[in-house]
């Protein structure tokens, strides 16, 4: 066989509630540095920022997953915001279930004081579990 | 208000087959209130349609427009400069409002994006129940203040029935209060039981859609 | 003597004895000897057969044809009509034809919600568009209406007054408990001749309800029979006990045919026990029995508790 074709890597868009992340974390080397996957990181105040909307907007532009990165539970600096992330993220996995793309585009995951490393293990499980689903369809390209 | 839901998205997406530009119209009045078919709801559809149309390899252009109401012509009017470029509209609008478009264009087709179910409160951020009927012959000041045509599965005018569950609900849906439980509670705390021994009359239903078609009238508001 | 209606069941009230009623369950079918065969069964048993009308929402014979079958096979019927799939012209019509062919009572409920059809491995008619035109006390008034001053719900008149005997269902232990007793006096007053209640197991609370019924002097003004459903087992009666409406079952006969060692057995022996106690409250006038789907135990029943055979009349 000649000629290999390059092997899928998801493009995830990670929204991140920047209370979520060690204040010290260098994003930007890290994303650099990412293998298998590639991400664009997009910081927020909150993680309710992101409405169901802008994440199915994400997925529509291509992104082949999109990761919400939220405050643990209880400890939202704007009290439920990161609960009403959470019920727009369920919603929205429901939703990407019923039409078919698979509901492992879209996630949620807590943490606080993330390390840059921890961040980046975690856009990793993310990849693993959207590389089966294939490249995002919208995008139009077929994938070998 | 008028309150409902997006249909089943199977039956959204078999009707999209075969529409390559499509106007997707929201309503910013009691769909929106219902978050059913605000500008919200149109911006999370609008995507998941082209996403599922090309899961299916195909191509669906979507352009969103949501209106102050739908069942105002001059709001309806805004649709016009973008109707050119469509070959079907999508309507998130009650019923009302998606006829009011289909009337206005009737050179497109245009398809209902939501079931219309009821006349509603939001007694909680995300429970909307019924109310109102919409009878046309309101007997409220009988029932203090809780209405038995919208809210006992039978519209007993003399109820309850025998069905009424150990726990107050009614026997069809567990999570529905026995409204005449709750009327007989009200008459009780004002002590005029009385009022519930009264025998109610048979109800006069052509005044709601029984009647036919619904019309008002008034002459007085137009020259 | 001058009679309502002039039914056996009338008469038998009239006459100060304790009445026995029957309820006979229509097909799910066409098949009139299935009605037959019940009336072979049951024939001089009882004093008023009711034939159920779509019991549960569920599709079955009409009343009006298994009361018809039934007349024809010497038990007089007790139509059973709810409000739930007929509008009052329907209902009014029915009743001249029910009246037309020799049917003299009539039971108005309002009718269980179509979505009570959808059980066990039925399908039922959940999507049906239900009726509900009336209520079983507007209907009870529509009876009498048709009756007293032969004249329908909207004011036209028919040619003769329509002889019925007019029942309704009470219901003494559902919730709203205190609103109960109250409700039964409206049905009263509306034209309710005779009650049928919801099964009784708990002696001692129906008791205290029809009390409160007497002190009211409603027990006078209509013949109460008190509802009796002939237990199979343990299941059925905890079932009812947790899904049905008004039926209070009580723990010790629970447990009683738990440790049965013939639970049908036991069913028949708790039944004519329940009559006993029954039949010695002041102010009740009858018993109303059922054993669903399984008619044959009736006639034992009946003879066991006394009430065989019925009073000449």
């Amino acid at each position: 066989m000649s000629g290999r074709s390059k092997k899928f890597e998801p493009r995830i868009v990670a929204l991140y509630c920047a209370n979520a992340l060690d204040p010290e974390a260098d994003l930007a080397a890290a994303v650099k540095a990412a293998e298998g996957f590639a991400v664009r990181p997009v910081a927020l105040p909150c993680s309710s920022k992101a409405e169901l909307s802008h994440l199915m907007k994400l997925l529509a532009e291509g992104a082949d997953a999109v990761q919400v990165i939220a405050c643990p539970e209880g400890s939202c600096q704007f009290l439920v915001g990161s609960a009403r992330a959470e019920k727009r993220v369920q919603r929205g996995r429901a939703l990407l279930m019923q039409i078919g793309m698979g509901e492992e585009r879209l996630g949620l995951a807590r943490g606080r004081g993330l390390k840059v490393e921890e961040l980046m293990a975690l856009l990793e499980r993310r990849a693993g579990l959207v590389r089966g689903l294939g490249k995002n369809p919208i995008s139009g390209e077929e994938e070998k | 208000m008028i309150v409902a839901e997006w249909k089943p998205m199977p039956e959204l997406l078999e009707r999209m087959r075969g529409v390559k530009k499509l106007l997707l119209v929201g309503c910013a009045t009691c769909v929106a209130e219902c978050a059913a078919g605000g500008e919200r709801e149109v911006e999370t559809l609008a995507p998941l349609l082209r996403m599922a149309a090309a899961k299916q390899g195909g191509a669906l252009e979507v352009i969103t427009k949501t209106l102050e109401r739908q069942c105002e012509w001059e709001f309806v009017e805004e649709l016009a400069k973008l109707t050119p470029a469509a070959d079907a509209v999508l309507s998130l609008a009650c019923g009302i409002g998606v006829q009011a478009l289909a009337e206005r264009f009737p050179q497109l087709p245009v398809y209902p994006g939501v079931n219309t179910t009821a006349l509603s409160i939001r007694e909680k951020p995300g429970l909307w129940t019924a109310r109102c009927a919409a009878c046309g012959d309101c007997v409220l000041g009988d029932t203090f203040g809780l209405c038995p045509v919208a809210r006992c599965a039978k519209s007993l005018l003399n109820g309850p029935c025998g069905g009424t569950r150990k726990n107050g609900k009614c026997e069809v849906d567990e999570n529905t209060e026995c409204v005449w439980t709750l009327i007989f509670e009200r008459a009780r705390q004002r002590g005029q039981l009385e009022v519930l021994l009264k025998v109610r009359k048979p109800k006069n239903w052509s005044r709601s859609g029984h009647g036919g078609p619904g019309r008002i009238d008034r002459e007085d508001l137009r020259v | 003597m001058s009679y309502k209606a002039g039914s056996r069941l009338e008469k038998v009230i009239a006459a100060g004895n304790f009445a026995l009623t029957v309820e006979v369950g229509p097909p799910r079918s066409a098949d009139p000897e299935v009605i037959r065969k019940k009336a072979a069964l049951l024939k001089g048993y009882a004093d008023g057969y009711n034939v159920t009308d779509n019991q549960t929402a569920v599709v079955r014979m009409s009343s009006l044809a298994g009361a018809k079958l039934l007349l024809d096979a010497g038990c007089e019927p007790v139509l059973q009509m709810t409000c739930r799939d007929r509008n009052r012209i329907a209902l009014q019509s029915d009743l001249l034809g029910a009246s037309a062919l020799g049917i003299k009572n009539c039971l108005c409920l309002s009718g269980d919600h179509q979505k009570a059809g959808v059980s066990g491995k039925l399908k039922g008619h959940p999507g049906a568009k239900n009726v509900y035109d009336l209520d079983s006390i507007q209907l009870l008034a529509v009876l009498k209406g048709l009756r007293d001053d032969a004249r329908q719900e909207g004011g036209d008149a028919v040619d003769k007054p329509v002889p019925f005997f007019i029942g309704a269902a009470w219901t003494p232990l559902a919730t709203p408990e205190e609103f109960r007793v109250l409700r039964l006096a409206k049905k009263i007053e509306a034209g309710a001749d005779f009650i049928q209640t919801q099964a009784v197991y708990d002696v001692k609370r129906f008791g205290a309800q029809l009390a409160k019924a007497r002190e009211m002097g409603l027990t006078d003004r209509a013949a109460i029979l008190a509802g009796v459903i002939v237990p199979k087992s343990a299941g059925m009666m905890k079932y009812m006990n947790k899904n049905v409406p008004g039926v209070e079952v009580p723990e010790e006969l629970i447990r009683r045919m738990e440790s049965a060692k013939d639970p049908k057995a036991e069913g028949v022996k708790i039944t004519v026990e329940l009559i006993d106690a029954l039949a010695g409250l002041p102010g009740l006038k009858g018993v109303h029995l059922q054993a669903i789907e399984a008619e044959d135990l009736l006639p034992e029943i009946i003879k066991a508790a006394g009430l065989c055979p019925r009073p000449e009349i």
